[in-house]
């Protein structure tokens, strides 16, 4: 975060938010309240004691706002100078701004959405002076997403129609979905696939279509997901270090030395060969390596074979 | 520390209350908690008026008497302290929370999570109900992006480690622009001050922190700059046809200008811009695509493919 505030300073936007939101909902429980402060109870009791204090001038019974929280609800009285919540900071507006850009993309054929968040999105940048400078995207589908997290609520089965990038096929599988995880900026789902009978992990970006199954075949229990042990092979690299960095998840890429790497599918090594473009070669395993030269070879075999003269 | 908060919260009231301006004397009589000779109350309003503004609360000053001696005064603005985003409804107020939990667990989640709580103090219900199922996620692979997000809304100059194509890691100080994403990457553009020329950055290709300068205000950002239209998408894109194999290449086929049926094979015509990225897409679907035109495409795999072969003929 940018410039930590300092203690006091968080707790007065603290207690300047409260004072709205008790007005807002009186009789709140002071467990709700704490959660959705993310404090703990004691915190908010020091804090609702706090503002018991707190007024106008003069700090009478009829100047200070009157709280009370005893019996566990909390409700608030003589509080109109603090009671419509603090204007909207620039962050704040720059956040909610970015996620009506993801609104607008869930839904594009939903006009009365589209013209909702449009009227709002455009009150906000006004707001903050803004302007059009943020955008946000996000290549998979909401409506895929909001589907497997109802699924993971009720547990139900899916059909998935999969686009698998190794093998550039699509299949479609039945899987029951265990967990959605974010991992460095992709999303993927944690499944056990009944097709394969195992555990598989999914992109949900690859997920082409998905349809709820009512009936549950059978429960699986949530466990990690156990990976191939997979097998390794040595690559040199000539060029364009950042890209094969990436492409390899490399720590580092030095030039022209052998680097050992771990993989898993023997599709995927080759495919990542191909597309490197001559920027990185296969040194072992040998038979691979093999491999690849024979496939280079037919392809140029095909070019020469339908030469455009 | 609940005291300090306790005269914040108190003279926020009573400056908000005031009709007029409230001079500093009687601020100090009458707001609790200053105390002290006559310079530590001083020097605690001015620390006081600090740590308000860094709140984003308005301190105005004003209300010279001209008649008495022009002693300063100082209110905030109820139209200036209170949210207002003109009418909303409850199907607003659930839109606007569906957009704020878009960054549960991610880069903006408490920034969101107070804007959240401000929209539900309003007093108007989030009617949930009243649109469809939506689950928007934000996804952001580096936090960093609350840093160039705070630099361009108040204009100030970043500075941070960037890993060049050849990995190596380059200082670089812009004036940020604009901050968008794509196909599940984050990227910020803006003037490079080291280049003299408009960089665009991808946000995971930065190492460690991005400092902010403590200036604000610094620049200007052009009228109607777009981040996606600079550089090397600046340069048009050429057309390229494919022959492709029959249900496969389906990353080619979603891009696809025009698909024409051949038996085995599908002829497609797509864009490209960068022709050294488009050879690596290609090259990654291996035997089921072969180029046919434009001729430097061509002949660039080919190059590219004689090369693979040779590399590995001898392993």
């Amino acid at each position: 975060m940018p410039h930590a505030k300092p203690a006091p300073i968080i707790h007065t936007e603290r207690l300047l938010a409260l004072v709205p939101y008790i007005s807002a909902h009186q009789g709140i429980t002071v467990k709700n309240l704490a959660q959705v402060f993310n404090v703990t109870t004691t915190q908010i009791i020091a804090d609702l004691t706090t503002l018991w204090m707190c007024g106008l001038p003069g700090y009478t019974a009829l100047e200070l706002m009157d709280l009370s929280f005893e019996s566990g609800f909390v409700s608030i009285r003589n509080a109109p100078t603090l009671k419509s919540p603090r204007t909207l900071s620039k962050e704040e507006i720059i956040s909610l701004l970015l996620g009506l850009d993801l609104v607008r993309e869930s839904s594009p054929n939903n006009s009365e959405i589209l013209n909702s968040v449009a009227k709002l999105s455009q009150r906000l940048s006004q707001k903050a002076g803004v302007g059009a400078r943020f955008r946000a995207t996000n290549p998979v589908a909401s409506t895929i997403r909001s589907d497997i997290e109802s699924s993971l609520l009720k547990q139900e089965n899916l059909k998935i129609t999969y686009h698998s990038l190794y093998n550039d096929s699509v299949s479609e599988r039945e899987i029951t979905p265990l967990e959605l995880r974010i991992d460095n900026g992709v999303e993927y789902l944690f499944a056990y696939c009944l097709d394969a009978s195992a555990f598989r992990v999914f992109r949900l970006d690859r997920i082409q279509k998905l349809t709820i199954k009512a009936d549950r075949l059978k429960a699986v229990k949530s466990q990690p997901v156990l990976m191939d042990q997979g097998f390794t092979s040595q690559i040199c690299i000539y060029s364009r270090a950042r890209l094969m960095k990436e492409r390899f998840g490399l720590e580092n890429a030095p030039l022209n030395q052998r680097i050992a790497i771990q993989a898993f599918s023997r599709q995927w090594i080759i495919r990542s060969i191909f597309a490197s473009s001559a920027s990185a070669v296969l040194l072992e395993p040998s038979d691979l390596a093999r491999e690849i030269a024979q496939k280079a070879q037919l392809i140029l075999d095909r070019y020469q074979a339908h030469s455009p003269a | 520390m609940s005291r300090k908060s306790e005269r914040l919260v108190n003279l926020t009231i009573a400056l908000l209350a005031t009709r007029r301006y409230l001079t500093k004397n009687e601020i100090f009589r009458s707001i609790e908690g200053y105390e002290g000779s006559d310079e530590s109350k001083e020097r605690m309003f001015e620390r006081d008026k600090d740590d308000l503004r860094s709140l984003g609360i308005e301190i105005e000053v004003g209300g010279f008497d001209p008649i008495f001696n022009d002693e300063a005064g100082y209110r905030i603005k109820p139209e200036s302290y209170a949210l207002d985003l003109g009418e909303l409804s409850s199907s607003d107020i659930a839109l606007l929370s569906v957009a704020a939990r878009a960054w549960n667990g991610q880069a903006f989640n408490s920034v969101a999570h107070s804007a959240l709580v401000k929209l539900q103090s309003i007093g108007i219900n989030s009617d949930i109900d009243s649109i469809p199922m939506l689950a928007p996620r934000m996804v952001v692979a580096n936090d960093e992006l609350v840093n160039v997000v705070q630099a361009i809304s108040t204009k100030s100059p970043i500075t941070f480690t960037y890993r060049s194509q050849d990995l190596q890691n380059q200082k670089r100080s812009i004036y940020p622009y604009a901050l968008a994403s794509r196909e599940g990457h984050w990227y910020f553009a803006g003037l490079d001050l080291g280049k003299e020329a408009i960089r665009t950055f991808r946000l995971d290709r930065v190492e460690g922190e991005i400092s902010v300068g403590k200036k604000s205000a610094e620049f200007e950002i052009p009228e109607g700059f777009d981040l996606f239209s600079q550089g090397e998408d600046a340069i048009g894109s050429t057309i390229a046809t494919l022959d492709v194999r029959k249900d496969k290449a389906l990353a080619l086929r979603k891009r696809a200008l025009s698909i024409c049926e051949k038996g085995e094979w599908d002829q497609i015509t797509l864009h490209y811009v960068d022709e050294t990225s488009f050879l690596d897409s290609l090259l990654w679907h291996l035997d089921d695509v072969v180029v046919i035109g434009p001729t430097h495409l061509r002949d660039a795999i080919v190059n590219i493919l004689s090369t693979i072969a040779v590399n590995h003929a001898s392993r």
